[in-house]
């Protein structure tokens, strides 16, 4: 019976977060702000959305084509499992808490180039290629910033790094153990400027060129709700997670993770998409080197102070 | 970025599947629109302009995700099929707008046939976006989308370079862009040949946006042939005019008078700064930089709102033989040297913020001699002379000649004040023309666009032979595009500002 609430409370949530998302994305963009149509606009769409045919290109793989969606959801509602909205608001705690995180949100490209291979057309296949060069990109210098924090706390599980952020954010001493997390997390949600899979203007958006209907809406809200869930991992990591005055623990939670959501939007909008072969450099020349600059930093300071923050 | 006949038909049914409702369910359903655009060559602006101008309507880059299609005629006869395969592609329930842009005239051999593809579709004129937006929330009731059978596409064919011998040997993709794409102003098709990202070959398509102008200005009076020479480059409607105008008064032996020169290549200058501005609109957006785009999508609205009152008369009246410039409004020189100011620092903020620059430096370089033996001019030619001739350098030049262009007819503006209000009696419009040939040119947006225009004393044109800027880029880009990255090779295009209608005459 639990297990069927934590599976029910995980899919509101993710579908709170895409609308989230949706909502944001929309107040951010650029010109004049229309705050109720910001906030019914991402409904209208979806109920549109669903309202259209779903259709499946002829000589597309079917099976391949159909199940991409669920698979995409399917891998960012098992990684929002271990995200601690409280103490004891979890819907899975294990002792690898973020190893599990970072392994299941694997599938999530394999999810990407099963859309963009199954759709018989060249836009999608060149997406294809694209979406499994991502994967390697990003995966290295997102878990070797996640381990600063692992390195402090002694321990994997999601909610031992929050309390271990009782008395500082790991955010505060491991400043770049965060930028290096969130540019790698943008690349990880193939958030603009990192849209290149699916871009619009150049490949007539990609893999999903060929997406219609409300199988466009799941592959949308997956989308959505993986870049909400990847803010959230940020915030446990990073800005204490729970942790705050006052108001109750999954408020503060809600609160840090939307405003990192809107400030991630809204910094995003004043830069191009990346090339292919830019967004390769800054994820192995770039952020892969700092990462090992961020670790040396960790190592030295957790040595020196050793249990002081904890 | 779709082709016909490049892929396997498309499942997308023609018919309705529901029946149009009209619960608050479905009203809701229907505030957002997500539209797909096919420009026949003429619409370019107009599209730019609507693709910023209401978050209810979203630009989608494709028709799977589209419920709404809008479509700007003139459609040309080769583009009929791509229209027809690009309708087909929507899911249904969706919905069709035809749009008539009024820059087709009856004399044109080809043309306005957008309502035989998509029969029972609204038609609708309209030259703003507002009026589209207006016509949008508005249209009720409307029928969905149908598509006709005919005309049916044939596949297309196309002969891949031998494989070499090599260690790994790949497969080959064609990636066919277009016709109906955006990266130029209208329809133009880009068959890549691409070893994975690198595009080994190209082939280029053009004619999908021919309309005849030379060949119907010749069988049309003297006074209609003005009208179709507006319709050159639909984009520049004042370069085509005045070029004409200017030959007719070379023929008549009768230049304009120095204050009505003025005003002519101030009226040249501000269309000039709008072209520039709209296609960094485009280009912005085609890059994906929200922000930025968003600035130059201002500009050019204020600009393009601007051109429209800063004289008395519109300039399709006044820009005639023997015609004096009515007088300007007293705030327009004012206004004019506030959009100047404005263009420079969207050009130092997109300079100072380096979020575009390595996206585009050394990316799609033409050398100058390259384009001076093509016979290219314009701002392609001077990015090249005075800059490194990438991408970037042109954002830097067109930006640079949109300010410079704003404040000359300022200058002009504020100085014909006080001279042109005075000139009341405007003589009428002369258009008797004596036999003998004339051969001129003027600075249009997109460099030299020349006419030589041959009488013999008749009513209309005898022969008319075009220059057209565009045109003289074309043959450049199978080389240019070769050995490019596929996005660079689309950067390279769309920094390129091609203007389909007039390349294709």
């Amino acid at each position: 019976m639990s297990t069927l609430l934590t599976a029910a409370g995980v899919l509101a949530a993710l579908l709170g977060g895409a609308y989230l998302v949706a909502v944001l994305d929309c107040l951010s963009r650029p010109g004049p702000r229309h705050v109720a149509l910001a906030f019914t606009l991402p409904l209208s769409e979806a109920l549109g959305l669903l309202r259209q045919e779903d259709l499946v290109p002829r000589g597309a793989d079917g099976f391949l084509f159909r199940s991409a969606p669920l698979i995409a959801l399917a891998a960012v509602a098992l990684a929002a499992l271990v995200i601690p909205l409280g103490p004891h608001a979890v819907g899975f705690d294990p002792t690898i808490g973020l190893f599990y995180f970072i392994v299941v949100l694997g599938p999530f490209v394999v999810a990407m180039m099963n859309a963009g291979w199954s759709q018989n057309s060249k836009e999608g296949l060149f997406g294809t290629f694209r979406a499994a060069a991502h994967l390697i990109a990003y995966e290295v210098p997102l878990g070797f910033a996640a381990i600063g924090p692992v390195m402090d706390a002694q321990s994997l599980s999601t909610v031992r790094i929050v309390e271990a952020q009782s008395s500082l954010w790991y955010g505060v001493w491991q400043p770049l153990g965060l930028l290096i997390y969130l540019a790698a997390m943008l690349m990880v949600s193939y958030r603009h400027p990192f849209d290149i899979p699916q871009g619009g203007s150049e490949l007539e958006d990609g893999v999903f060129a060929e997406y219609a209907g409300s199988r466009l809406l799941l592959l949308r809200i997956a989308l959505d709700a993986l870049f909400i869930v990847m803010t959230a991992m940020a915030v446990v990591l990073f800005l204490g997670g729970w942790r705050g005055p006052l108001l109750p623990g999954p408020i503060w939670f809600l609160l840090k993770t939307a405003l990192l959501a809107s400030l991630m939007l809204w910094v995003t909008r004043y830069v191009p998409r990346l090339r292919q072969d830019q967004m390769l450099g800054l994820a192995w020349k770039v952020l892969l080197p700092a990462t090992f600059v961020n670790l040396i930093w960790v190592g030295v300071i957790s040595l020196l102070f050793a249990g002081g923050r904890g | 970025l779709r082709s016909p006949g490049k892929r396997a038909p498309l499942t997308g049914s023609a018919e309705a599947t529901r029946a149009p409702r009209t619960s608050w369910l479905a009203k809701l359903g229907s505030m957002q629109r997500r539209y797909v655009a096919v420009d026949g060559g003429t619409g370019a602006h107009l599209l730019a302009a609507l693709s910023g101008a209401d978050v209810r309507l979203r630009a989608v880059a494709s028709p799977r995700h589209a419920d709404l299609l809008i479509v700007v005629e003139p459609i040309s006869q080769s583009l009929a099929p791509a229209l027809l395969e690009y309708a087909r592609a929507l899911p249904q329930p969706a919905q069709a707008l035809i749009i008539d842009t009024a820059a087709w005239h009856p004399a044109l051999q080809d043309g306005a046939i957008a309502s035989d593809v998509l029969p029972g579709t609204p038609q609708v004129d309209a030259r703003s976006a507002a009026q589209i937006i207006d016509i949008i929330q508005r249209l009720a009731p409307w029928p969905h989308l149908r598509t006709a059978t005919e005309p049916a596409f044939t596949e297309a064919t196309i002969a891949l370079p031998n494989k070499q011998e090599r260690e790994l040997a790949t497969e080959l993709a064609v990636l066919s862009l277009g016709p109906i794409q955006s990266l130029t102003g209208g329809p133009l098709r880009l068959l890549l040949i691409c070893d994975g990202e690198q595009v080994l070959q190209a082939q280029v398509e053009a004619g999908f946006a021919r309309r005849g102008i030379a060949e119907a200005m010749v069988v049309t009076s003297w006074q209609e042939a003005a009208r179709l020479a507006a319709a050159l480059d639909p984009l520049a409607p004042v370069a085509g005019r005045l070029v004409y105008v200017q030959a007719l008064e070379q023929l008549q032996q009768q230049p304009a008078s120095a204050a009505c020169r003025a005003s002519r290549q101030a009226a040249l200058a501000v269309e000039r700064a709008g072209n520039h501005l709209w296609w960094l609109h485009r280009f912005l957006t085609f890059l994906a930089a929200p922000e930025p785009a968003a600035r130059a999508w201002q500009a050019a609205a204020s600009v393009e709102q601007l051109a429209g009152t800063v004289w008395q008369q519109p300039t399709a009246m006044w820009l005639a033989p023997q015609q004096a410039a009515p007088s300007a409004q007293s705030a327009a020189a004012a206004a004019l040297q506030r959009l100047a100011g404005q263009v420079r620092s969207v050009r130092q903020r997109l300079t100072q913020q380096r979020f575009l620059e390595p996206r585009l430096r050394g990316v799609g370089v033409l050398s100058a001699d390259v384009l001076r033996s093509a016979g290219v001019s314009g701002p392609l030619l001077q990015a090249a002379e005075h800059g490194a001739g990438d991408a970037w350098s042109r954002l830097q030049t067109r930006l640079l000649a949109a300010a410079d262009d704003l404040e000359a007819a300022a200058r002009v503006l504020s100085v014909a004040g006080s001279t042109v209000a005075h000139e009341t009696n405007q003589p009428e419009s002369d258009w008797q023309v004596p036999a003998g040939e004339a051969d001129v040119a003027v600075t249009g947006p997109r460099g030299e666009l020349g006419l030589h225009l041959v009488s013999d004393g008749g009513s209309g044109p005898t022969r008319v032979e075009w220059r057209r800027p565009s045109a003289a880029v074309l043959p450049l880009l199978p080389a240019a595009l070769t050995g490019q990255k596929l996005v660079d090779a689309e950067t390279l295009v769309a920094s390129l500002d091609l203007a389909m209608a007039e390349a294709d005459g």
